[in-house]
């Protein structure tokens, strides 16, 4: 090996999508800038054909399948991509793990507005002490079946994007609807 | 649709070693690593041009995270210059062309085998630990099938009646390097063989820590602002190496954990362990205006 292989486009943009997802997933409810098309990035970064996913949105589709992701339902998918959530109830189909093997929760990903909306306060690791942060564009009582559907270890794990930025809600995160 | 939108170019070797499918599986598994903090995560483990045990865990995770800009640092039990850092990190180089460094403040990726460097590591700086045995079960319930069934009930007794039964046996905990950590209150991990020295270095940092077995196949990982408490008895306070008045023959270093050199007659002396540092304060003594940052401990005391 006399050259240094270089990052071609496909890999600087998954190194930089992850680099995001891996930051703001370390910081829940810190804002991360992340490429201006964000589910592809993710899709590209994260799904290929060991994956299964969920996709509610038709426009994610062909990328998911260009990836070489199984199609599944809510109940067997490791990553959902949920769009614009309409229905909350979908989040109790989501995969949660076993307290054996916490990893089988599902990456869960889903439109949103950071910086509007409902006022939430959130604690736990990752955040020093508290932070409050606003989100809107997500159904009535969404907090709340998360709150439902989580046992931890057991649970899922959530990704919000709004434009290009995400933020992430790990399963480890406590939310607090003011 | 043609072959050639369903392929990718050929290239001599994938940036960074690591195929893309293989940093994809990885991905997955750090961000569950994260999402519970402390809790094992199986992944692939790929092969790497290195054995199995030399730090392959921690070399496939800094892989997955390196490109050209992130400036790298290697340390070996503090040591940037020992033959396993030095090869890590010159593969590193190589197949990513990354700059590294053997400055603990200039680094932005920190992987290490058996110390936490002794200047406090900021937010922006990840810290990739390798580690030869994941399961801090291991010595009181070899099956790891078990094991991980005692795990997801966080039944620890076992772990407690062996630091119990090192204290009446011997009169104090003998347990020097990995010492067990319960990580967010919930699970139990080793934090790989560093001294117990490094371990309150993990709580509630700025910094992330990932922590993977290459040979077990394991990953986990202490997300910044996460308690990291080794377990200890109310009545038996956690001691770390009393290492507060021990000077670094070198360059004159208190307060810091050192290294124990014999010497012919018999008796010792010691040198600071995290070599780079020592270094910088030589230079700094010599003129040079070097950085030196400011040290977890002060005085052979937590200061934070």
């Amino acid at each position: 090996m006399l050259t240094v292989p270089t990052a071609n486009a496909a890999e600087t943009r998954a190194n930089q999508t992850f680099d995001a997802l891996l930051w703001a997933l370390s910081r829940p409810g810190m804002p991360r800038d992340i490429a201006p098309d964000a589910e592809v990035a993710i899709i590209d970064a994260l799904i290929d054909r060991e994956c299964k996913v969920y996709c509610a949105d038709p426009v994610l589709m062909p990328h998911i399948l260009k990836a070489g992701a199984l199609l599944s339902d809510p109940t067997t998918a490791d990553h959902a991509f949920l769009g614009k959530l309409i229905d909350v109830n979908v989040l109790e189909y989501l995969r949660a793990g076993t307290d054996l093997y916490p990893d089988d929760g599902a990456t869960v990903v889903a439109n949103a507005q950071i910086g509007a909306g409902q006022l939430l306060r959130i604690s736990g690791p990752g955040i020093d002490g508290s932070l409050q942060i606003n989100i809107d564009g997500l159904p009535q009582g969404f907090w709340t079946k998360r709150a439902d559907c989580l046992r931890y270890p057991m649970g899922f794990d959530i990704f919000l994007i709004d434009g290009g930025r995400v933020i992430g809600l790990p399963r480890s995160t406590q939310i607090e609807v003011l | 649709m043609s072959l050639k939108t369903l392929t990718r170019d050929w290239e001599p070797m994938s940036y960074g070693f690591l195929d893309a499918s293989a940093k994809r599986e990885l991905r997955r598994k750090m961000l569950k690593a994260v999402a519970v903090p402390g809790c094992q995560m199986p992944y692939a483990s790929r092969e790497v041009p290195m054995a199995r045990g030399w730090g392959t865990g921690g070399l496939q995770v800094s892989l997955t995270l390196i490109n050209p800009k992130t400036c790298v640092k290697v340390i070996d039990q503090g040591a940037d210059d020992s033959v396993n850092a030095a090869s890590i990190r010159s593969f590193l180089a190589k197949v990513s062309g990354a700059p590294t460094t053997l400055d603990t403040l200039k680094a932005d990726l920190i992987q290490s085998r058996h110390r936490i460097p002794e200047e406090v590591l900021r937010e922006d700086q990840v810290l990739v630990l390798q580690v030869p045995n994941p399961e801090p079960l291991r010595s009181v319930q070899p099956n790891m099938s078990i094991a991980r069934q005692m795990h997801a009930d966080a039944d620890y007794g076992r772990m407690w009646l062996q630091l119990y039964e090192q204290i009446v046996r011997s009169g104090r905990i003998m347990q020097g390097a990995s010492y067990p950590s319960m990580v967010n209150g919930r699970h139990v991990m080793t934090p790989s063989p560093i001294p117990r020295w490094d371990v309150p270095k993990l709580n509630m940092a700025k910094h992330l820590t990932i922590l993977s077995a290459g040979r077990e196949k394991r990953i986990f990982a202490v997300p910044p602002f996460t308690r990291v408490e080794p377990l200890v008895f109310d009545d038996v306070p956690y001691k770390v190496e009393d290492h507060a008045n021990l000077t670094c023959y070198r360059s004159g270093v208190r307060g810091l954990f050192m290294n124990e050199i014999p010497q012919e007659d018999g008796s010792s002396t010691h040198e600071v362990s995290d070599s780079e540092y020592g270094v910088k304060v030589i230079r700094r003594a010599d003129g040079d205006d070097t950085v030196l940052g400011k040290t977890w401990y002060e005085n052979g005391e937590m200061s934070s």
